[in-house]
């Protein structure tokens, strides 16, 4: 990050000068859990089988999908999530606008007490910790391998598989574990 | 030190080409190339500013402040590494002494001063210490990305009220720091919730967001040490489910001279004074003592004067007592009050034509401060306006006939007021049927004087439910420092 303006604290800072995010529901039971698809390509495959392994936890969700992973996410969309959902989960970035746009969205749904996490790949690591420290906001992210884009979709699947718990700690600090429905096979293909 | 374009041994000469001592002592300077040796000549803001000669461009005034140049021209000698001698302004005698050199300026007068330096320019100085000097200040840097907004940033890191904060940097601070003669590192004060120290310096940050000039700082300063007045009860006031708030008046010479507002729309918008003083004591308490709504500040409802409520009093009539003098200060002492106080409570009355008629409607309002039947419960600000004071007045009433005449209008029988009378459960404590009961405690009801001199209309600040640990919570007068 190249620094545009350097201000200086004006708390007693006795606290991380990044602002704590909203804290993990204490329960998903009855929540909604928003699956928002930043718009890159194949983060909607990587999605599909989130939503398969959410909802065989008994996990409502409802999906989005940004335009593109190009800007932030469009008001109306920020505004259906806080009018319908308790919690946020946002994948697939790996690149560097969608992993800013992204952080962004995140921040933001934070700020109308929404707990969040961002998925991106280890590439960009990196980039969400500038992002977020530019913003001031402790923001919550998972890290899946890189790169994503020449990946098959079973090996899509297979991350979500892999993190989906990790996912759901983010946000409920006590979440459903896995089902061995879920886990002996995909019950879901596209086509 | 020395910059890395001075040269060790030898002449550097600070210029600017819109000084007029500059231009007429460039045949001097292009003697002194020739004669001197090594020379720099560093222009301020145009190298095109002597004629002939290769000028250095420190319109930057990175040079001229690492120098510590004051006025132009001025000339530096060095010797191994150090500066030796100085001279400033046209004085032939000096020039020659400095340079060693004979026979300079033939044909110039004898002296003539110099200009100020651009690096000392207002506003200037502060930008040129925080971009190449130390700004000696302690608290932590946030830097803000190339392609972010500073005034986001306020709000992305929960340091603003709700509105747009001016962006704490350096320059802006050291600005701030100008306003004081305190050191920045001097604690004022634990602020609470969280009770942590707050350094001059953290007001100073704060000050800065809120909007403030320099010249409010001492002001500032003594609404802190005001509130953190244990009698004060900051601490209680920030973090009550009730609407109180710190209500400052500000008393003195300093209300005028910094420009605060006592006249027409006093308690309202529009004064930069009035309205910044009261916004930075709220952005300290909330970013210096973690004051935010919906944590440990638990107001049920608020109110606007939350944001800020900041006046002065009309000191115009010398007659009247100020406030300030009121409460145990001389007169002419710039001092702040802090009243633990709600939004106004609007009174008008445009039919009363004399003092008693005036006291016995005034007293019918304040009757009504929190509830109409809770009495010694709460203190109460009447801000009376020039009107209504100027019926006070022509009777003859100052300041403390007016108290005691309210007073006097206010007593009611206690019976009427106990907790169930009227088939109304609030009220005061059934013991006190047979008494006669005063709303107010003696010193709990302050008058200030402020506002337009039209209309009938004078205003009510009731007071927080604190207030009825009479020994406990107490409005705090306090001088100024400046």
């Amino acid at each position: 990050m190249s620094v545009h303006a350097q201000l200086r604290d004006p708390t007693a800072e006795v606290a991380s000068e990044l602002r704590p995010r909203q804290s993990p529901l204490p329960t998903l039971e009855g929540k909604s859990v928003a699956l928002l698809d930043i718009g890159k390509m194949r983060g909607d495959e990587f999605i599909d089988r989130l939503e398969i392994l959410l909802n065989a936890r008994g996990i409502a969700t409802r999906r989005y999908k940004k335009p593109t992973n190009t800007r932030v996410a469009p008001t109306e969309i920020i505004h259906d999530i806080i009018l319908n959902c308790h919690a946020v989960v946002m994948a697939l970035s790996d690149c560097g606008s969608c992993t800013s746009c992204s952080t962004h969205d995140l921040f933001t749904l934070d700020g109308r007490a929404i707990p969040g996490v961002n998925v991106i790949t280890e590439e960009f690591a990196d980039a969400f910790e500038v992002q977020r420290r530019a913003i001031g906001f402790d923001g919550a992210a998972v890290v899946v391998p890189h790169p994503i884009q020449n990946r098959t979709r079973t090996e899509l699947e297979g991350f979500a598989d892999q993190f989906c718990q990790q996912i759901l700690t983010r946000i409920c600090s006590h979440p459903p574990s896995t089902t061995g429905a879920v886990a002996a096979g995909l019950p879901w293909r596209r086509n | 030190m020395i910059g890395s374009d001075t040269p060790a041994d030898g002449l550097a000469v600070f210029v600017k080409k819109d000084c007029p001592t500059c231009r007429l002592i460039q045949p001097v300077i292009r003697d002194l190339s020739q004669r001197a040796g090594s020379m720099i000549v560093f222009a301020q803001d145009d190298v095109s500013a002597v004629e002939g000669i290769a000028v250095i461009d420190d319109t930057s005034l990175e040079q001229s402040f690492r120098q510590g140049i004051e006025a132009v021209p001025t000339m530096i000698r060095f010797a191994n590494g150090r500066e030796v001698e100085r001279t400033f302004g046209w004085n032939r005698d000096e020039w020659q002494r400095v340079t060693g050199l004979a026979d300079l300026g033939r044909g110039l007068p004898q002296m003539q001063p110099g200009c100020g330096s651009r690096s000392r320019e207002p506003g200037v100085f502060e930008h040129l210490v925080a971009r190449y000097g130390d700004p000696g200040l302690a608290s932590r840097k946030i830097n803000i990305g190339e392609w972010d907004d500073p005034i986001e940033a306020g709000f992305e890191r929960g340091w603003s009220d709700g509105l747009p904060l001016v962006p704490p940097t350096d320059e802006r601070i050291l600005r701030m720091l100008g306003g004081t003669i305190r050191n920045p590192d001097e604690i004022v004060g634990r602020v609470p919730p969280n009770l942590a120290p707050c350094t001059v310096e953290k007001v100073a940050i704060n000050a800065v967001m809120a909007g403030c000039k320099p010249e409010y700082l001492p002001v500032v300063l003594g609404a802190l040490e005001a509130a953190l007045e244990p009698i004060a009860t900051m601490h209680g006031l920030l973090c009550t489910t009730c609407s109180g708030s710190p209500i400052l008046v500000v008393n003195g010479p300093i209300a005028r001279a910094i420009g605060m507002n006592s006249g027409i729309n006093a308690l309202g918008q529009g004064n930069r004074a009035n309205a910044t003083i009261g916004r930075a004591l709220q952005l300290i308490i909330r970013n210096v003592g973690g004051g935010r709504p919906g944590e440990l500040s638990r107001s049920t409802l608020g109110g606007p004067h939350k944001y800020t409520f900041c006046f002065a009093e009309d000191e115009s009539d010398a007659e009247w007592t100020p406030l300030s003098v009121a409460r145990g200060l001389t007169r002419g002492t710039n001092a702040v009050t802090l009243f633990q106080g709600d939004g106004i409570q609007a009174f008008i009355d445009q039919r009363s034509r004399s003092a008693p008629e005036l006291a016995r409607s005034l007293a019918m309002s304040l009757l009504a401060v929190g509830h109409p039947k809770l009495c010694e419960f709460t203190n109460a600000m009447l801000v009376l306006s020039p009107e209504h004071y100027g019926i006070f007045r022509d009777a003859g009433w100052d300041r403390v006939r007016i108290e005691a005449e309210l007073h006097k209008a206010m007593l009611r029988p206690g019976k009427d007021l106990i907790q169930g009378a009227q088939g109304v459960g609030e009220g005061i404590s059934p013991g006190r049927a047979e008494e006669l009961v005063n709303k107010f405690w003696p010193e709990g009801l302050l008058i200030v004087r402020a506002g337009g001199k039209a209309g009938l209309f004078s205003a009510i600040c009731g007071g927080w439910t604190g207030g009825r640990f009479r020994d406990q919570s107490q409005p705090v007068t306090r001088e100024i420092r400046l």
